[in-house]
């Protein structure tokens, strides 16, 4: 099994999670970080372009070691145990997008980057992906990497054969809305019996708040999950599964391969590395795809930040190498080998992001992702979102799986979230 | 150590006394033979008895696994037993411990007799049947997502086959526990069926070949010797069993992953197959909670300290039959 980057998302293969309690890493530096020459960077597979860290090792030879580790299995896990032992810390570190919010109330462990000169490089990158990175005291605690614009993956000759807009910039157009994606939807399932707009409803949802600029927790430590913006999202997906666009095949099995192989999923909310998956899990669907955008705007999923430690003896050293990994060049390098989608705008002109992808019947998938990439919605990440938002999602789940009454079920995920609001000590 | 026997000799016998402690030789006089045996003692302190008390102070704090400690005194504890899914999941965890276990037993045991009768390529079968166990799990939970799935899996085919409606397995609260215990099932039943032909190696052939002289068939000879003579194998399985379906994580952890961006320790849709641990998991990795982790943890402990006192009772009274 190739791991890919949602691969990771879902970790915690077994025996990974077992071994990272262990926190076995392979030999990095001495136990108080590096002697200046000898420098180690964390990072996962897929996280970085191979290429870009190789090259990086070269060009920095003549003043660093720069011994670049995989680490496999729960990434997290592995660089807390560093951190909280204080012994093997990494110079530099990867951090997933999705943990950002529990590293920045503890800056203290990071090198401000402002201290670096960060700001001087800012106006090159994203600036909503800039602020994910900037602790609650103002320090800059990780270097934008990549992100992930959400889109619209859909499959033509089938949209066609609903009768629906089938070329990029119709489906863009005519699908702009929630509301027309969902009477879309109707029409497929008329004209093409069995088939459905939409997998799961759980994507409607967490797309939804990710396309508002509030999400479950606020900066005061109040509990916002119960406010409009969540509680739209709720009943769309809600009226999603009631309107029948919702399958019942469960994500990952050979149903989904299957029935998407056969036109009967043709169509995905996701992220621009979901475009890789996509192409690993039905390679048989080459040519068969187009890029359009997301019903209801756009948004992010993932997308990840690279950190210098305070065990680092050589910060400036550190800063200027990861900003060379970092900069608009070698982002596009990475969107090519590893589809890590670029936080520098400059990157999307560039002749290798603007190649037409066979995949997709030769689109430059770049006219979409990167007009999207640029106007993410800007929304506070807490680092108690994933435990208040796990209630609301479980009972979502308990609607459309297993059919439990969608007023009790949000009645039910409420009154979770109160309960654990108040053991974290959030208000509400 | 007794002294020897005198035996007929006109010595007088000389009485070997054991081994006198010296006065003044107490722990430190045998400093040798205890450093011989230290490495053990010490490296199950630094990676288990620390690890275990650090694990009982950090139940009574609040952390994220970075920043500083808060005391919580016993509210992580009070919390916990408010936890309806902490609850459920104990639930879980015993009802797919059943779900595997029981037609397990009884599927080894019928594997061990057939074992043990006059077949050929004994080993080979032997080896066969061990092999699931010694597969990758990881490996084995996504074959099983497959035979399971709803449309296209072979549970679902053999099931029209005969006439039947399909069962979308992974999608129902049953189907889940049916799941999953499946795949415990055909996991450790070659591994146990080894262990109870074994235990029937050990019966004596006089034992069957009076059975016969008296006129006993198959069914009765099993019943009426077999059966009685295997009881100590049958509760060391079952005690064995008990401890290793407690801490079931990994099977369900894989087969349930969801491809959404959920957790992947959420055990499936309404948590229908989230076990204790998976629990523990979910609670300490999820939500960076470490401290409510850790008191999940001791909670599961005084679950498997439970099951461990009912199943030494059990022991126990057989012993006295």
């Amino acid at each position: 099994m190739r791991l890919s980057r949602r691969g990771l998302l879902r970790a915690g293969l077994a025996g990974a999670a077992a071994t990272s309690l262990g926190g076995l890493t392979t030999g990095c530096g001495v136990p108080t970080g590096s002697t200046g020459r000898d420098m180690v960077l964390w990072y996962w597979s897929g996280g970085l372009s191979p290429k870009v860290v190789q090259d990086a090792g070269a060009r920095y030879a003549g003043a660093v070691d720069l011994q670049a580790i995989q680490i496999g299995g729960y990434y997290r896990s592995k660089l807390l145990t560093t951190l909280t032992g204080r012994a093997h810390i990494p110079d530099i570190a990867g951090l997933k997008g999705e943990d950002m919010a529990s590293y920045l109330p503890n800056s203290d462990q990071f090198v401000d980057l402002r201290t670096l000169g960060a700001d001087r490089l800012k106006d090159r990158y994203l600036g909503w992906k800039w602020d994910q990175a900037i602790a609650e005291d103002g320090s800059m605690v990780g270097f934008p990497i990549d992100c992930g614009p959400v889109a619209h993956y859909y499959q033509p000759a089938v949209f066609e054969k609903a009768g629906l807009p089938y070329e990029p910039a119709d489906v863009s157009r005519e699908l702009a809305t929630w509301d027309q994606f969902f009477a879309a939807g109707e029409q497929l399932r008329k004209r093409v019996p069995g088939s459905f707009i939409l997998t799961d409803a759980l994507s409607v949802l967490s797309i939804s708040v990710n396309q508002s600029t509030k999400r479950f927790v606020d900066r005061d430590r109040h509990f916002i999950g119960d406010q409009e913006h969540v509680r739209t999202a709720w009943d769309r997906a809600v009226e999603a599964t009631h309107r029948g666009l919702v399958s019942k095949i469960v994500n990952g099995t050979p149903d989904n391969t299957s029935a998407t192989e056969r036109g009967l999923l043709p169509s995905q909310l996701n992220a621009s590395w979901a475009a890789g998956d996509i192409k690993l899990n039905v390679p048989r669907t080459k040519g068969k795809w187009r890029v359009a955008n997301c019903p209801g705007g756009p948004s992010n999923i993932g997308g990840s930040f690279l950190a210098i430690t305070k065990a680092c003896r050589e910060p400036e050293k550190a800063f200027e190498m990861i900003t060379w990994m970092l900069d608009a060049g070698n982002q596009a390098q990475g969107f090519v080998d590893s589809v890590l989608f670029p936080s520098t705008p400059a990157s999307y002109a560039m002749r290798q992001l603007r190649e037409p992808d066979p995949f997709f019947g030769d689109q430059i998938t770049m006219d979409v992702f990167g007009p999207a990439a640029r106007e993410i919605p800007v929304a506070f990440n807490s680092p108690y979102d994933v435990a208040l938002s796990t209630p609301i999602n479980d009972e979502m789940r308990n609607f459309y799986v297993l059919g439990k009454n969608p007023e009790k079920a949000w009645r039910d995920a409420m009154s979770k979230c109160r309960r654990i609001a108040d053991h974290l000590g959030v208000s509400h | 150590m007794a002294t020897a026997p005198a035996l007929e000799t006109t010595t007088p016998p000389t009485v070997t006394r054991p081994l006198p402690a010296r006065p003044g030789k107490g722990v430190l006089g045998h400093w040798r033979l205890y450093a011989a045996i230290s490495p053990f003692y010490l490296l199950f302190l630094a990676f288990g008895l620390i690890p275990v008390g650090f694990s009982l102070y950090l139940s009574f704090h609040r952390w994220d696994g970075l920043g500083p400690m808060e005391f919580a005194g016993l509210s992580q504890y009070r919390y916990l037993l408010t936890d309806s899914q902490f609850w459920s999941s104990i639930g879980n965890t015993l009802v797919i411990w059943a779900l595997a276990t029981f037609p397990m037993i009884f599927l080894s045991m019928v594997t061990a007799v057939l074992l043990n009768s006059a077949v050929r390529f004994k080993n080979v079968y032997r080896f066969a049947y061990f092999l699931p166990n010694v597969t990758s799990i990881v490996a084995v939970a996504i074959i099983f997502g497959s035979v399971f799935s709803t449309n296209f899996g072979l549970v679902n085919a053999l099931l029209q086959a005969v006439g039947l409606d399909q069962v979308a397995w992974l999608n129902t609260p049953w189907g889940i526990k049916v799941a999953v215990a499946t795949l415990m099932t055909w996991q450790w039943t070659g591994y146990n069926a080894i262990i109870f032909l074994a235990g029937l190696q050990t019966i004596p052939g006089e034992l069957y070949e009076a059975s016969r002289m008296d006129g006993a068939g198959p069914v009765q000879t099993f019943f009426r010797i077999t059966l009685p003579l295997m009881r100590p194998v049958l509760l060391f399985v079952l005690v064995i069993s008990t401890v290793t379906g407690l801490q079931t994580f990994s099977e369900p952890q894989v087969l349930l992953q969801t491809t959404d961006n959920n957790s992947s320790f959420a055990g499936g849709p309404g948590h229908s197959g989230q076990t204790m641990v998976l629990y523990f998991f979910q609670q300490t990795f999820d939500n960076n909670d470490f401290g409510y982790g850790a008191a999940v943890a001791w909670g599961i402990f005084l679950v498997v300290i439970i099951f461990s006192i009912i199943n030494w009772r059990l022991v126990q009274r057989r012993g006295e039959d």
